[in-house]
């Protein structure tokens, strides 16, 4: 529990505006909130870097993210790449350009369609599923429990879980690429009628190391930044059976609009840089 | 299960032919789940008027914590501006590596419109409208609630699915709306202010190749993923069971289950409306 909520509320002594009574405390709990989230994260950051790491929870947690994550990744890689190269190749092919179908699949699968199916895969299986264990152990109260043995939760619990997330993002792009590509060769070949040499020779036409690099490197903020939302969330649960759900699906809606706007910071940097 | 006899010989076996028979049921429960919710759609328009209106206003805005960051309207159109902006840092990094950068115009009528707009309103839909429905199922369902409500006698399927799902797709067709513009938006000011494109070429383009035909499949595209991600999400809520954490568990798995079932419903969709072909020619 965080401290601030045992706090009771104050008597209404402000005016009422417009019929409700307008206390400090509307504005100053999303703001309390956002400070909260940020001094979890400093923690986890200081604490990942201190001697003690609980490893076998850290294997045990990448063990069970890549178990929740791995059957959705491809689910989402397949058709989402297919349709992405359905499209593309459309259009080369009516411009006359089918010989590059290629270059458009590698450029649709590292570059465009990888990064966004991670946040998918990252956001919406691992950190939700992540969030609703926490979660279970907040309600259950094991967090506090704990906290009275003198036991760092913050060292014990979410420094492994942050870095199995991390490590997990960086594997899953991996395997998105991997799938993404393979997919997009069966598509075009044998869907749309690519020539299978022209499509392998044009893969490496504008797709480069850099560009591979550049992906990896958001697929693992991701995986930081899906990391410390999800604890933030499942830590700070309350209220019952309503908070529970409420919390994951705060998750899955604050990770997906923090990692998407990320993801275009991180691609215009990279674009001007690399350009 | 009809296995259990013979529980003694072939423990392996067995078990495996258990699992597997559990899995076809719930397949089966889940499919008559589906089938019964869309049945009562008439029904629930018809009699819980009330409810759903209540149903539609309460989540187009979201429920606790996400209605003071703007609901479900400014989650979808942030979620689908980062993407045109996206459209229009690549696309115009790539068709300037082959000289067109003209052609952003095109590329954002053609991309937001068939892949992008679609796909993220949908991913949104499920994030925000699907979860919330899940964990307010699901508390009900841990709380006695649905139980309650049977024993009254109304019908719970009607009264709390089949309404939210006519809820979940009436506020869809909007949500598209704003999401598609916001999108073209992005892109739009993203070439014109950030790349110094002349607004004349981008509009020129951008409206020689923006078909009507595809904006309406478009739409559809999201009005059918819209209702599968409804049943689902309503089904894993409905269904949750094991106190307080099972609703996180079940919010979870109906969020991973609706993603997939989003993008492979687009995937059909789409090859089903534009075929092989494509339905699209350069020359205008």
């Amino acid at each position: 529990m965080v401290a601030t909520d045992a706090r009771p509320a104050p008597p209404a002594t402000s005016l009422p505006i417009g019929g409700a009574k307008l206390r400090p405390e509307t504005y100053t709990k999303p703001l309390r909130e956002v400070g909260s989230f940020f001094a979890l994260s400093l923690d986890i950051l200081v604490q990942m870097v201190r001697p003690p790491l609980a490893w076998r929870e850290f294997i045990h947690q990448s063990w069970f993210v890549a178990r929740v994550t791995i059957f959705p990744t491809f689910m989402v890689s397949i058709p989402f790449n297919a349709f992405a190269v359905f499209i593309i190749n459309i259009l080369l092919v009516e411009i006359g350009a089918a010989d590059l179908s290629g270059t458009g699949a590698a450029l649709a699968c590292v570059v465009y369609i990888g990064p966004i199916s991670t946040v998918l895969v990252v956001a919406g299986c691992g950190a939700t599923a992540m969030c609703a264990e926490l979660g279970s152990r907040t309600i259950r109260e094991e967090i506090d429990a704990m906290r009275v043995m003198g036991i760092n939760p913050v060292q014990r619990l979410l420094v492994p879980r942050v870095l199995a997330l991390m490590v997990n993002g960086l594997l899953l792009n991996a395997i998105n690429t991997i799938v993404g590509l393979v997919t997009s060769y069966f598509f075009s070949v044998g869907f749309q009628h690519v020539n299978p040499g022209s499509y392998a020779a044009s893969l490496t036409l504008l797709v480069g190391v850099t560009e591979v690099v550049i992906a990896f490197v958001k697929a693992t903020l991701f995986g930081v930044i899906a990391g410390f939302i999800a604890c933030y969330k499942g830590i700070t649960v309350g209220g019952g059976p309503q908070g529970v759900g409420n919390a994951v699906n705060e998750t899955v809606v604050y990770t997906f609009m923090a990692l998407f706007v990320i993801n275009v910071v991180l691609t215009a940097v990279t674009t001007k840089a690399t350009m | 299960m009809t296995t259990a006899p013979s529980g003694f010989f072939l423990p392996r076996l067995t078990i495996f032919a258990r699992r597997l028979i559990n899995e076809w049921n719930r397949l089966g429960s889940q499919t008559a789940f589906y089938v019964r919710a869309l049945g009562f759609v008439w029904e629930a328009v018809v009699r819980y008027k009330v409810e759903t209106l209540r149903l539609i206003a309460n989540m187009s805005l979201g429920v606790g914590a996400l209605a003071v960051i703007g609901g479900t309207v400014v989650i979808v159109t942030t979620l689908t501006m980062s993407v045109g902006g996206l459209v229009a840092i690549q696309l115009f990094r790539s068709l300037s590596d082959v000289g067109v950068q003209a052609l952003s115009g095109f590329a954002s009528a053609y991309i937001n419109t068939r892949l992008a707009a679609p796909l993220v309103a949908c991913i949104g839909l499920a994030a925000t409208i699907g979860a919330g429905a899940t964990a307010q199922l699901g508390a009900m369902r841990i709380n006695e609630e649905i139980d309650a409500l049977e024993v009254m006698g109304i019908r719970t399927i009607t009264y709390l699915v089949s309404t939210r799902v006519v809820a979940g797709v009436v506020v869809t067709v909007p949500l598209w709306c704003m999401a598609s513009l916001a999108g073209y938006m992005a892109t739009r000011t993203l070439v014109i202010f950030a790349y110094g494109q002349a607004p004349g070429v981008y509009d020129h383009y951008f409206h020689t190749y923006l078909q009507p035909t595809d904006l309406i499949w478009s739409m559809l595209q999201v009005i059918g993923t819209a209702t599968s991600i409804m049943l689902v999400h309503t089904y894993y809520g409905f269904n949750a069971s094991g106190g307080p954490a099972g609703v996180g568990e079940a919010v979870g798995r109906a969020v991973r289950a609706s993603l997939v079932v989003a993008v492979a419903v687009t995937l059909a969709v789409a090859m089903a409306a534009y075929g092989v072909s494509g339905d699209f020619n350069l020359s205008g």
